[in-house]
């Protein structure tokens, strides 16, 4: 509950931080100042009973793994702002409302960690999903980025009003919103198609804010159009977030009632690794191959959809810590460069060689290399899919035969960056970046070698 | 008569029970396409240009939609329409009054002091000057 509160509050904080103050590196400090007084209060409700008491009327319900998620997401937007805190206020004319949008995001993703019912899964969706039609949109002067926020901005209200058919159907077919009480009095016998049919009108909409092929179209256009500072924003956090309210919705076997996703979780699985990486191998601009490739990440996602267990859970908390991070260092360097082509990417190992070693490290974890702390998200994934189901082997194999895949397209950046001659022509970088991007290398390469530095968090 | 009891009786799903809104639709649309032929036979005519321009506050029209309009109209539009709106969350809770207590008057405390925040924010924004 304190992330809820104190998340809202400080976007209104934000806001009129711009009315009393022009000074931008003022704005971005306070920003992380209040991204830290979020984080302390988020682990003060996990760790001690401190914390806001509201009649929630169970509507809200607070587990380690909602919460745990919550710090997650806070952490690696923390990491954000550090990284890319001074490229956000170069965007626009309005850097204190950027922040105060960054932080109504995060509490549509604290309540969408912790829905219970699913009115409380509409508002989540929509107060994460409306300031980032906003901040897509934010280059105002730029013909690119005013498209990507229209595009985004009606897809998404399509797959919002899909989303409320969808709950007006299981309202109907069982009187209420609450999850455990919806799982309790609908059974298709009593009820035919209602339930099944309001579940997939949901299922459908989810899938289109996680980027699952078929829903996944928005994608590309949106993540390239966007100002890149916030594409990394989006590819990360909110998408993750977005997989959190999935897992929600499916822990509860929700998924009994509805027709067979045995057979349509493997379906979108591997059409969203077809696409992804298929599509990502032929993109010229590394922007392009990252939203394609976040698809491809989504795709490993899915599979905690799919199995629902206990590795399942975990998994998809350190596939959430490790994508996030990974990608959050690959967009922060991707900001500095000049050219978003791969061939912008030759020759930075002699002109930035710590740079370079840094983004080698994220690229090897989104690829899922051993010692890293991408391998042992992907690992997750796919144990949890063999633990759940003998007859899952082929979908692991197909799964692994796509990482095998994603390792071309994330190479070529490495190879570009090492192995071709060029002028890889960057804005200037400073300490602070280099240190940031050192110690989210860290943090892979840790969590790479021993997982449980961030699971033994989940279990206090 | 065997037609009544079928109305009464609405447990059974069938096609026949649609009969009486059956009914009803060729009733509505008959009654509405009659209420227009006999006004239109029986009423008063008298047609000149004016009658086919659309109604603007007596202002006569000039221009298309796509006329430019300075973005000022629309921010003071919106703004109004936002604040208007939100007026309207009063009237439940006026009905409501004694039965929510104090603690539907925090609770509407809590909504006016956001609404105030906003209020502030874009008088300070200068949203609402009007001259540059």
């Amino acid at each position: 509950m304190n992330a809820i509160i104190l998340s809202a509050l400080l976007g209104v904080v934000m806001m009129f931080a711009s009315v009393f103050t022009e000074n931008k590196i003022a704005i971005r400090n306070i920003a992380i100042f209040g991204l830290l007084i979020l984080l302390a209060s988020n682990l003060l409700n996990i760790y001690t009973p401190y914390s806001f008491n509201v009649d929630l009327h169970n509507m809200l319900r607070f587990d380690s793994f909602g919460l745990f998620f919550n710090s997650i997401a806070i952490v690696s937007t923390l990491l954000y702002v550090i990284l890319s805190g001074s490229d956000i206020v170069k965007v626009g004319n309005y850097p204190a409302e950027y922040f105060a949008l960054i932080f109504f995001v995060l509490c549509g993703v604290t309540i969408l960690s912790s829905y219970n019912s699913l009115l409380m899964l509409f508002l989540g969706v929509e107060i994460m999903s409306i300031p980032l039609y906003i901040l897509t949109g934010s280059d105002k002067k730029n013909l690119k980025s005013n498209e990507a926020s229209l595009k985004y901005f009606l897809m998404g209200a399509f797959s919002t009003g899909i989303m409320l058919m969808g709950i007006a159907l299981l309202y109907g077919a069982s009187g209420n919103f609450n999850l455990e009480m919806i799982r309790e009095k609908t059974s298709i016998a009593e009820f035919g198609i209602l339930a099944p049919l309001g579940l997939l009108l949901i299922f459908i909409s989810l899938a289109f804010k996680v980027s699952a092929a078929p829903f996944h179209f928005w994608t590309p256009d949106v993540y390239d159009g966007a100002p890149s500072v916030f594409t990394s924003f989006m590819a990360t956090i909110v998408k993750t977030a977005g997989f959190i309210a999935f897992v929600k919705l499916f822990s509860l076997r929700m998924a009994d009632l509805g027709p067979s996703y045995a057979i349509i979780l493997p379906v979108i699985i591997i059409a969203t690794l077809l696409v992804g990486n298929i599509t990502a191998v032929f993109q010229q601009s590394v922007k392009r191959m990252l939203a394609y490739s976040s698809i491809a990440q989504a795709g490993f996602m899915l599979f905690a959809l799919y199995t629902s267990n206990d590795l399942s859970t975990e998994g998809i908390l350190l596939y959430a810590a490790a994508y996030s991070i990974a990608t959050i260092g690959i967009f922060g360097i991707l900001i500095k460069m000049k050219d978003y082509t791969f061939d912008g990417y030759n020759g930075l190992a002699k002109k930035q060689p710590l740079v370079a070693a840094t983004n080698t490290v994220f690229l090897l974890s989104l690829a899922g290399i051993p010692l890293t702390a991408g391998f042992f998200a992907k690992y997750y994934m796919l144990a949890s899919a063999l633990k759940s189901n003998g007859s899952a082997l082929w979908l692991v194999i197909v799964a692994v035969l796509f990482a095998a895949v994603s390792v071309y397209y994330y190479f070529r950046v490495i190879q570009a960056m090492y192995f071709k001659d060029g002028d890889a022509e960057t804005t200037e970088i400073d300490g602070t970046f280099k240190f940031v991007l050192v110690v989210l290398a860290l943090l892979i390469i840790l969590i790479g070698i021993n997982p449980s530095i961030l699971l033994r968090w989940y279990y206090f | 008569m065997n037609w009544l009891p079928m109305l009464l009786d609405a447990t059974e799903s069938t096609a026949a029970n649609y009969f009486p809104i059956g009914i009803q639709i060729i009733f509505a649309v008959g009654f509405v396409a009659f209420m227009i032929a006999l006004s239109a036979w029986v009423g008063p005519k008298r047609k000149t240009s004016d009658k086919l321009e659309s109604f603007t506050s007596g202002i006569s029209t000039h221009g298309d939609a796509r006329h430019p309009m300075a973005i000022k109209y629309f921010l003071v539009a919106i703004l109004f329409v936002l604040f208007d709106v939100e007026v309207i969350f009063f009237y439940p809770y006026a009905v409501n009054f004694k039965s929510l207590g104090w603690g539907g008057f925090e609770a509407v405390l809590l909504f006016v002091a956001f609404f105030l925040v906003g209020f502030f924010y874009i008088i300070k924004k200068g949203a609402l000057t009007w001259e540059d």
